[in-house]
Formats: C-alpha cells, sequence, structure tokens
C-alpha cells in the first residue's frame, strides 16, 4: 500500500503496477532455485538498492526495514543450530552448529532479506487504485475482482471505526473478561460481531454495485485512470535482468565465500 | 414455490460472493500482517513453537468457503487475504502471493473432493490439513526443511500440522457456526430446494 506519509514520486512510481507485480513475483521464484550463497548475497544487494529510489526519506526507510534484522536472525538461526551438516564447529546439547547448516541458514537469512526488501520496494511505490486498474487493462482481471478489493479497502476505516464502538460499548457494561478462557470470550465478543458488520456492508455494497452493472462481464469497460507501458518500464525491466544475469555470473566466481551448494 | 426460490442461486461465484469474500480477507490480510512479527520473535528459539501459529494464515481459506459454500472461494480468499499482507509491507513481501495461491489450492482440493457440499468440521480439518501441506511444499523448497536434523524436521511438520488442524480448521468452523446463529449469512445462502422440502409440503 501506498502509505501515506509524503514522500517525493520517483521512476519506481512510474513503473506499470502489474508489470512491477508479474517481475517481484517472478524474482521469488528465481530466488527459489538459487542455491549459491554468494549470487544470493548478490540478488539481496540487488534488491535492497532499488529501496533507496522509492523517494522516501532515508530514516523513514530505516524505519520500515527495522523488522528486517529480526527477520534475518529468525530465517537463519533455526537452520544454524539444527540444521544437518558433517564439519562440525559447535556443539551443546541439542544445538549442533556445522559449517554447512552456518552457510544455509545464512542463505536462508539473505533469501528473506531479499524477499522482504522486494516486497517492501513494491508496497511503497504503488498505490492500490494503480495496481487494480493496471491489472484490469493489462492483464484482463474482471471488473468485478479489481472493484470489490477497491470497495472493501474503502471499508477499511468503517471497520476501524466500528471496532473502536465495539471496544467501548463492551467497556461502558464494564465486561472485561480475564484469563484464558476470558481471552477467547474476548475474542468472540469482538470477532462475531465485527465480521457480521462486514458481511452486511459487503453484501449491500455488492446490491448498489450490480444495481450499476458491475457484476456484469458484458461490455467494454472505459476507465478514469489509464495505464500503459512508458519508458520507466523499460529501466525498471533492464535493471532487474542485468542485476540477476550479474548476480549470477559474479557469484560463480565466488566473492564471498567458499559455499558454493548450500543444500 | 420450491423451484423459484433454488433456481436463483447461482453454481458460480456472484459479485456479492466475491465482494463478501474479499471483504473478509481484507479482515485477515490484517490479522496475517499482525501476524508476521510474532511468529518472528517465537522463531529463533529453532523448536517451532512459532509453528503451532502457523496455521492462522490459513484461516481465511477455509473460513470463507464455510460461509460462501462455492467453488473457488477458498483460493479467493487466501490470496486476496495474502495480496492484503504483501499490500501493508507484510515482510514476505510478494512471495504471499504464492503461498496463498498454493494454500488456497490446498484447501480448495479438499472443499472439491466432497463436490462442494460438505461444510463440516471434518472437511475443514482436512482442507486446513491440505493448506498446510502445500505450504510444506514450498518452504521445502525455500527454507530447506528436509535438510533439518530429522527430530527437528519431524518437530516442524508436526507442529505446522497440528496448528493449522486446531486453528485453521477446527476454530474457523467454529467461527463460522457462531456467525451462522447471527442470521447474518442467510444473506449469502437463502433458503435451498432441499429446505423447503424439509418442511414437508
Amino acid at each position: 500500500m501506498n502509505l501515506t506519509f509524503p514522500h517525493r514520486q520517483t521512476w519506481l512510481h512510474r513503473v506499470n503496477p502489474a508489470h512491477k507485480l508479474m517481475v517481484s513475483a517472478l524474482l521469488f521464484v528465481l530466488v527459489l532455485f538459487t542455491h549459491n550463497l554468494n549470487v544470493m548475497i548478490l540478488l539481496t544487494a540487488a534488491a535492497l538498492l532499488p529501496l533507496l529510489f522509492t523517494g522516501h526519506p532515508p530514516l523513514r526507510l530505516l524505519l520500515y526495514a527495522s523488522p528486517f534484522l529480526l527477520l534475518f536472525v529468525s530465517s537463519a538461526s533455526g537452520m544454524m543450530m539444527f540444521g544437518t551438516g558433517d564439519t562440525v564447529w559447535f556443539r551443546y546439547g541439542l544445538i549442533r552448529i556445522s559449517e554447512e547448516s552456518f552457510y544455509r541458514g545464512l542463505h536462508l537469512g539473505f533469501r528473506s532479506l531479499q524477499v522482504a526488501a522486494v516486497g517492501l520496494t513494491f508496497a511503497l511505490t504503488t498505490r492500490p487504485v494503480a495496481l487494480f486498474y493496471s491489472l484490469m487493462q493489462q492483464l484482463r482481471l474482471p471488473a468485478r475482482y479489481a472493484y470489490s478489493f477497491l470497495a472493501a479497502f474503502n471499508m477499511l476505516p468503517l471497520l476501524a471505526g466500528e471496532f473502536l464502538i465495539l471496544r467501548q460499548s463492551l467497556q461502558i457494561r464494564g465486561r472485561r473478561p480475564r484469563g484464558l478462557k476470558g481471552y477467547y470470550e474476548r475474542l468472540r465478543m469482538y470477532a462475531i460481531p465485527l465480521l457480521a458488520q462486514c458481511i452486511r456492508r459487503a453484501h449491500r455494497t455488492a446490491a448498489a454495485m450490480e444495481a450499476k452493472r458491475f457484476g456484469s462481464g458484458s461490455g467494454v469497460r472505459t476507465y478514469y485512470y489509464r495505464y500503459s507501458f512508458t519508458g520507466a518500464d523499460v529501466w525498471y525491466a533492464g535493471y532487474i535482468v542485468l542485476s540477476s544475469v550479474l548476480a549470477w555470473q559474479l557469484g560463480q566466481i565466488g566473492p564471498f565465500t567458499s559455499a558454493i551448494d548450500v543444500r | 414455490m420450491s423451484m423459484s426460490t433454488a433456481s436463483k442461486r447461482s453454481k458460480g461465484l456472484t459479485l456479492t460472493d466475491i465482494l463478501v469474500t474479499i471483504v473478509i480477507s481484507v479482515v485477515f490480510g490484517l490479522i496475517y500482517k499482525i501476524w508476521g512479527p510474532m511468529y518472528d520473535l517465537l522463531k529463533p528459539l529453532g523448536l517451532h513453537a512459532e509453528q503451532l501459529s502457523y496455521g492462522m494464515w490459513f484461516m481465511a481459506g477455509t473460513f470463507a468457503f464455510l460461509l460462501i459454500r462455492k467453488p473457488g472461494a477458498a483460493i479467493l480468499a487466501e490470496v486476496s487475504a495474502a495480496a492484503i499482507e504483501a499490500f501493508l509491507g507484510g515482510s514476505w513481501g510478494i512471495s504471499t502471493l504464492w503461498y496463498g495461491l498454493f494454500q488456497g489450492l490446498g484447501a480448495e482440493l479438499f472443499f472439491a473432493l466432497f463436490l462442494y457440499r460438505k461444510a463440516g468440521p471434518v472437511v475443514a480439518v482436512l482442507a486446513s490439513l491440505g493448506s498446510a501441506t502445500a505450504s510444506i511444499f514450498i518452504d521445502r523448497h525455500y527454507g530447506y526443511i528436509d535438510q533439518l536434523a530429522f527430530w527437528n524436521y519431524a518437530l516442524f511438520i508436526s507442529m505446522r500440522l497440528l496448528g493449522s488442524l486446531v486453528i485453521a480448521g477446527l476454530f474457523a468452523w467454529a467461527l463460522a457456526r457462531a456467525l451462522e446463529r447471527t442470521g447474518v449469512v442467510n444473506l449469502l445462502r437463502p433458503a435451498s430446494a432441499k429446505d423447503y422440502d424439509a418442511l414437508g409440503n
């Protein structure tokens, strides 16, 4: 989601949203088939670099990226401590760190960094409205799906409002169940009315949309926003292809480690 | 009377079904996003306690089907919730779309196996296990989980299956049933010919 803080529009914003989504999704497949730690580190660097061109100030970017550290540790540590491997470096009880498991853990850490960076770049430079209009125009997503998403987005603030009302009304009645059973009770008291209200609201909105012929797939639609491919798309595709090929080639020579295949 | 009421119910997903599914998925997408940091905090222990909570990420699919009970509802819900999570800047980025697609397929498979006619606790649990299996399939390639020490690998899989069985299976079913009691589901599933026949006239 294009978070509503003010920021500059950059060339990354002008890349066609459907194009950006497809490329980002394919990058995950590329990562899935990358088993060389050197390549993985280079790919991660290539994914982190575009974050600097999202038009957000560096301090805010650091804030957004703060969960990355936890992500890296959490992805790496399990495999490092409990992975299989022959060259044992350290052993303590169940923990058994070997050379192989250490590098495999590192690989997983960089993998999750890469995935998170690609996702954050996408989220910071894409407006939902733009994405769904572009999906309808470039990838022929049926209008009833696209507009349903946009309608659902607009219900989020209403939902938040309803949550507050619910909380206040429960407070005023002094309902504050405690303990594990109370936790479940509280979950029930919030979840059921909120979901029921969601369904009612969605049903009413759908009726209104149906009346305006959003439901029928027939006929030619016109669009308020038009999206096509521009020079920014060429730059974006060029960067992704070039950086991936470069990472793949350089990684074979191995600038960082001796671990070639972490499997 | 019974025929006219029954014929109104379309077999495919109508605009109402789609919108309701997506709105529910938006709610779950928010939960999916909040769930991420919590999962990450538990994970470094390496003992897979976090896998018990993994089932939450399968819940949109099973829950949406139990309400809508039509082909495609589970996949749509799971992909939509994953998309919302990605939009909100979830730590797994766009990869959640792949997970969502496979997990939705895993659940859908079991609903299809019962010709979309069953919506009890058994089929909900089976569908949740289908989602879990699909997610384990991707994780085998993404996380090299099969290269964990055997006891750790077995722990991982059993924790994830157990967590999804409880959260995405039983809990989703209980929640859907509680919602049915509010009467709001009648908006989505009006009385069918079978209901009228059951009245005996």
